[in-house]
């Protein structure tokens, strides 16, 4: 009996160590990452590396202007933010967004927020919710829609919130930093890097933008030439 | 039998129960948060397991469409015992008990689903996960062995998704 007992608690720990094993036994996976895009098959990239020229635009915001970078011949670049009314990251930097402008514009940066999305697939992000949305907040920044879908693709805007610093130089909008604004989305009181005002305060400064490219998590943007 | 030989009895009984307890735990479905220390952990087990594991969100349409199919898929895979599916949701840590349970639940989801709370560190996990990913989501990537045998970022179609099961199970 006793004997018949022990073995099936044997079994039971035993069976318990099996499953649980796996997590353990490969903790050291945990920083091995320069494997993981050996074997994979990639689409070449497209839109801008740092470097690269920027395309001016001509797109209609909110106010019922049309807007175009060569609209302010005083600025000394610009602050490019593909962000949209629906998605919630692009909604949780909403403020930070309006506060980059505050401080920037008068710098000689300010920020132009464009809009990527098809606004068939996604109505809340169309011209007239985003007049709404640009009023209740108080934007001070033009908020223009990509309503071809042609100008986000060249860029090589991926997703809401994606942001391009350009400089001036020569006449040529040169493109300085993609990437996210800061590196925390969720709370804008915990933040520890800013990437976007380290990138603009270098380029008042005149000295090397220590973080050129980063990457976060956002909404995909919706393409009208997408597959359904 | 003694006294003494009727209290180990029971006792014995006891933990063999919690034991099996622990263990039917186990391989119930998980709905938790990991760092991405933890989830790579995870997801590059060397095991020989087939790892299918979908980035998304709550709140992200194309995810929320998509997830449909992968399920229907996860169920046709689900008796292989060399495939797993972990569903990693990009959602706030504050929506794992709600928004996230919730769709859980009425979706009927059976894979894992890890939140990943390390909104700090993305500028590490998402390169890290793949260097070309922007950050877009969904997006879909297959592990076996420590080795990240495919990268889709963006929507994938039900036959999409069953030809890179087929291609590498």
């Amino acid at each position: 009996m006793k004997n018949t007992i022990l073995a099936l608690v044997i079994v039971a720990f035993a069976s318990c160590t099996n499953s649980s094993s796996t997590s353990e036994d490969h903790t050291d996976h945990a920083d091995s990452t320069t494997d993981v895009q050996t074997e994979t098959a990639e689409a070449p990239k497209t839109g801008y590396a740092i470097g690269d020229e920027a395309t001016d635009f001509n797109l209609p915001s909110t106010t019922g202007e049309t807007i175009s970078l060569a609209n302010y011949p005083d600025a000394k670049g610009f602050i490019v933010i593909f962000t949209c009314n629906h998605c919630p990251y692009a909604v949780a930097y909403e403020q930070r967004i309006i506060d980059l402008d505050a401080k920037y514009a008068a710098l000689g940066y300010p920020v132009i927020a464009i809009s990527p999305n098809d606004t068939t697939v996604v109505p809340e992000d169309g011209l007239a919710s985003m007049q709404t949305r640009a009023e209740e907040k108080g934007y001070s920044f033009p908020y223009v829609l990509d309503e071809a879908q042609d100008i986000y693709p060249q860029y090589g805007a991926t997703k809401t919130p994606h942001i391009f610093i350009l400089n001036k130089e020569d006449g040529k909008n040169i493109v300085k930093y993609i990437g996210a604004i800061d590196n925390n989305y969720e709370d804008a009181t915990d933040v520890t890097e800013r990437y976007v005002e380290d990138a603009v305060d270098a380029l008042i400064a005149g000295t090397e933008i220590p973080v050129t490219e980063t990457k976060a998590i956002g909404c995909s943007i919706k393409d009208k030439r997408e597959k359904k | 039998m003694s006294n003494l030989q009727k209290t180990t009895l029971q006792l014995t009984l006891i933990v063999f129960t919690l034991f099996l307890n622990s263990c039917t735990q186990e391989h119930k479905s998980r709905l938790e948060a990991v760092n991405y220390d933890q989830l790579f952990n995870n997801i590059k087990a060397d095991d020989g397991k087939l790892y299918v594991v979908n980035f998304w969100a709550t709140w992200c349409r194309p995810c929320m469409e998509e997830l449909p199919d992968f399920l229907e898929v996860n169920e046709a895979y689900t008796v292989n015992d060399q495939y797993q599916m972990i569903l990693v949701s990009l959602d706030k840590s504050s929506a794992l008990q709600t928004e996230v349970k919730s769709v859980v639940q009425t979706m009927q989801i059976k894979p894992d689903v890890l939140l990943l709370d390390d909104a700090k560190r993305m500028n590490e996990w998402i390169p890290a996960i793949n260097n070309q990913w922007s950050g877009s989501i969904p997006a879909t990537a297959l592990y076996k062995n420590g080795k990240q045998l495919e990268f889709h970022e963006g929507k994938l179609t039900k036959p999409e998704l069953e030809k890179l099961i087929k291609k590498h199970i």
